[in-house]
């Protein structure tokens, strides 16, 4: 039954902190969170369970939950609105036992028809890096999807989601969100178990600039049709409001903190058209 | 700033603020000012030199988290005659945290500065419990103290992790993967010491071997005060209090997680020990080469 609708205002209304208290108080906890069931879904009578066949493994606020939901309108790919993109599903086992039945427990995360694909988009996998050997466990023949952004970009609206949902205003949650944006670093620790051709990597802001271009090479990577969604432009789960400030100063020591990885990202990624981050764009021809 | 409201949560018995769940104390220290060493808001005061007392950079700066026995090595050395009182160890230990969003100019090095009184002829130091893990604090501080003298403090990654998740647990919301990843990475510390060389001089630089540090505390507190310039000193020299975990918190793992986290270090301790001859693999029984 759903509640009142002055219920839902007052509680929308209530402090992020103070929301997440309540939902937990009734048992309801997002697939991020400590205290999630991850007990699989029933498949339905005309669907299968299988490994995953793509897997988003990044970035945080690159765009991925609008590039998830144009790979599912494909007629071709299965995704059930009850379960959410992002299944988290191997963070817990950073220091916990990882064995066939949490591989075979995975797999009953993916059902779908036959004759379709299916898989996920957890964007915290790729800065967690002992998510990545146990994702080619459960996982081996699993394509695997990359997006990226500018980093000082995907800092800011990183930090500034964090913050919205709660985080604490703690150096860790910046160190965090500072973190995601090595994606050299992270993509190395990638290629340590997926061959580079099992993995595609796609700029955010190539996304942005020609969507159906680019979703071109998404399906054409996934092995599926030619198609064209309506409304290939549509914003989802974009973060409103004003972003956390960065002084320039301090956007200055960012851009250094970043330069080595950039630099080795353009290396590894022949794509990436770094004129698109222009904070970054001379970066290939520094010393 | 702490506003009142802050000032009277922050006064009542830890027993009683354990009441609150910890969702909604994170709320109530961003909306009354109680910020804890570590917040973003959290502004220690310098201390008020004495007569005689001047300020200035510090002398030494004791980089590591407390799962490494930074924080005991620090009291350690302070404890010797010849080094000032620290203001470090507890609230300037974060003071740079909030510099990553945040310019860093020529006032905040001066205010850095006043957090280091001493008087002629002592030595002081700081504590950065974060410094080596955090990529924008290391850069301030060679710009703060480029002169200082760098102990950094390392121990078996493994042992790292375990002790830090368990020093962690219940303190704070927790945010899942964020505190895995962070306590994961505070153990490539192959990485966090190249990167270090860039910004100081090998020669300013000792790495201490926290499993060293416990096994022969007077041995190698020694060396520490050579490296600083400092003579011998007859005060006892306190064991290192008891960590999160008892024992090698790597115990608690399973042998199959174990390996993992094994495999996922391997190549960083590799490059530490190309980068420090300090390093006793032999102290480290997950990272033991093989003959």
């Amino acid at each position: 039954m759903r509640p009142p609708q002055f219920v839902s205002q007052a509680f929308r209304g209530l402090p992020p902190n103070a929301r997440t208290v309540l939902l937990h108080a009734r048992g309801r906890y997002a697939p991020w969170e400590a205290g999630f069931d991850f007990t699989p879904p029933a498949a339905g009578p005309d669907e299968i369970v299988a490994p995953p066949d793509f897997v988003g493994v990044g970035v945080q606020k690159a765009g991925t939950s609008w590039w998830y939901e144009l790979i599912s309108e494909h007629p071709d790919v299965f995704d059930r609105a009850d379960i959410h993109k992002e299944r988290h599903f191997f963070t817990r086992f950073c220091v916990e036992q990882f064995g066939p039945v949490d591989v075979h427990h995975y797999h009953q995360w993916f059902p779908r028809r036959p004759g379709t694909i299916t898989g996920e988009w957890t964007p915290d996998y790729f800065a967690h890096p002992w998510v990545a050997p146990l994702l080619a466990e459960a996982a081996p023949e699993a394509k695997i999807l990359v997006l990226v952004r500018d980093p000082i970009d995907r800092f800011r609206s990183g930090l500034t989601f964090r913050r919205k949902m709660g985080a604490p205003n703690t150096s860790a949650t910046v160190a965090d969100a500072v973190r995601q944006g090595f994606y050299a670093r992270w993509l190395r620790r990638l290629y340590e178990f997926y061959p580079p051709g099992q993995v595609l990597v796609q700029q955010y802001e190539q996304c942005r600039s020609d969507p159906q271009q680019q979703l071109d090479v998404t399906y054409d990577f996934l092995g599926l049709d030619v198609f064209r969604p309506p409304d290939v432009r549509r914003e989802v789960n974009v973060s409103g409001g004003e972003k956390i400030d960065l002084e320039p100063e301090a956007e200055a020591r960012l851009i250094e903190t970043y330069h080595d990885d950039v630099v080795d990202l353009a290396g590894l990624v022949p794509s990436l058209d770094l004129s698109l981050w222009p904070r970054f764009a001379h970066e290939g021809s520094r010393p | 700033m702490t506003t009142l409201v802050g000032q009277v949560f922050g006064s009542l018995p830890a027993s009683v603020r354990r009441l609150v769940p910890v969702e909604l104390q994170a709320d109530l220290r961003d909306r009354y000012g109680q910020w804890e060493p570590g917040d973003i808001g959290f502004e220690p005061d310098a201390p008020t030199a004495a007569r005689g007392e001047r300020t200035g950079p510090p002398d030494f700066i004791v980089l590591g988290p407390a799962e490494c026995g930074a924080r005991w090595w620090m009291s350690l050395i302070a404890d010797h005659p010849g080094v000032a009182p620290t203001h470090s160890v507890d609230g300037a230990a974060h003071v740079f945290d909030r510099y990553c969003t945040e310019g860093f100019g020529d006032g905040e090095i001066a205010r850095f500065h006043a957090f280091f009184p001493r008087r002629p002829g002592r030595i002081v130091g700081h504590w950065s419990a974060d410094g080596l893990s955090y990529p924008w604090i290391a850069p301030l501080l060679a710009r703060a103290a480029p002169g200082a003298k760098i102990i950094v403090l390392v121990r078996d990654p493994v042992a790292v992790v375990m002790d830090r998740l368990a020093a962690t647990a219940g303190t704070r919301r927790p945010s899942g993967g964020a505190d895995l990843a962070d306590a994961v990475d505070r153990g490539f510390f192959g990485a966090q010491l190249e990167r270090l060389h860039d910004l100081f001089p090998a020669a300013l630089v000792q790495v201490l071997q926290y499993e060293q540090c416990v096994s022969d505390a007077p041995g190698a507190l020694a060396r520490t005060y050579e490296f600083l310039g400092l003579g011998g000193s007859d005060r006892p020299v306190l064991p290192h209090p008891i960590g999160h975990v008892s024992g090698n918190p790597g115990d608690r793992l399973s042998a199959a997680t174990r390996s993992r986290l094994q495999a996922l270090y391997a190549d960083d301790v590799a490059r530490l020990t190309q980068l420090t001859a300090d390093v006793d693999l032999a102290r480290w029984p997950n990272f033991v080469p093989e003959h």
